[in-house]
């Protein structure tokens, strides 16, 4: 990268409210050393422990989602070994809400399942998520549902710290290995 | 039986459950990316101790977690559940449920707790400023 290119980049981000970027390979380690620098990145921001506590929660449902469903995929070259691969972003609009957006690979027979769930979430009011996670929360049966392991309610936990409705979508990318498409999830704070 | 303790880490929290003083306390965040095979051991050795409580026995419970992600929620509220139906039985156990003084989400997820599981004394209380 140029020099100059990456001043672009780096104003771009700033001009944009980024706090934190990365993109690359998702392991819990990766999670776990993100969310300890994001920590610290939060600790230094003018804003509420609640709003805090928000922002990181979002920033694990999300990074989670991305080492739960994203296919394991090669690198371009081949080399090294498949990996889950995303984007992630945390920022603030000026001095008012945060925001945390992902982007990541999921599988082509994920992607009705996904607009399932995240359609409607965009209809509800904050006192009707609250009331599906609540109801989410006693539904048994979830623990015989292979296909989500965060109980369910991990779209929930994202729309109930949310100040707006989730933003995303998702965009055809590859025929490769059965298919795949890109999600993208934006919350605000 | 022996007491149970796991030390924090950075994703999960300190498990102290003093059997022999039928204390149980947990602090800390969780959010272990399997939930499942960090709270697995944690409900069978619960479930061992409650099974041998008598009825007239007594529990105190403390949990003060700032901070659980979503595939740790069913596993800690099913944690309560397993209390609450043990005291259904005769045994007290009173719970308290620590929160920071302004995390309204961890107090209502607490008195949804209480409202649920009413054979617990269960109380929210505001956590002392770390």
């Amino acid at each position: 990268m140029k020099l100059e290119l990456f001043n672009t980049f780096r104003d771009t981000a700033q001009e944009n409210g980024v706090i934190f970027y990365y993109t690359g390979a998702f392991s819990q380690n990766v999670v776990a050393a993100i969310g300890d620098s994001l920590k610290q990145r939060l600790d230094s921001v003018n804003t509420s422990s609640a709003a805090r506590r928000k922002v990181f929660s979002t920033f694990v449902e999300m990074a989670q989602n991305i080492l739960h469903y994203a296919p394991e995929i090669a690198e371009n070259d081949g080399a090294g070994a498949p990996a889950k691969y995303g984007a992630l972003a945390v920022g603030r609009n000026g001095d008012e809400k945060f925001f945390v957006v992902c982007g990541n690979p999921v599988r082509m027979e994920d992607v009705s399942r996904l607009h399932e769930k995240l359609e409607p979430l965009r209809q509800m009011s904050i006192d009707e998520i609250k009331t599906a996670y609540r109801e989410q929360l006693r539904n048994e049966d979830h623990a015989n549902d292979a296909a989500s392991k965060g109980a369910g309610l991990g779209f929930l936990t994202m729309a109930r710290d949310a100040t707006e409705p989730i933003e995303y979508s998702i965009a055809f990318a590859s025929e490769a290995d059965g298919g795949r498409a890109d999600l993208y999830l934006r919350a605000t704070i | 039986m022996e007491d149970l303790h796991i030390p924090a880490s950075n994703e999960t929290p300190e498990v102290r459950f003093e059997f022999s003083r039928h204390r149980l306390s947990m602090h800390g965040e969780s959010y272990p990316e399997n939930a499942m095979s960090f709270y697995g051991p944690i409900r069978s050795s619960l479930q061992n101790y409650l099974e041998k409580l008598p009825a007239d026995g007594k529990v105190e419970v403390d949990i003060g977690l700032r901070y659980f992600n979503s595939s740790s929620t069913k596993l800690i509220r099913a944690l309560i559940a397993m209390l609450d139906q043990t005291a259904e039985g005769g045994p007290s156990i009173s719970v308290d449920w620590l929160h920071d003084a302004d995390d309204d989400m961890m107090l209502e997820f607490g008195s949804d707790l209480k409202d649920e599981h009413r054979s617990l004394k269960f109380n929210t209380v505001v956590a002392e400023p770390a």
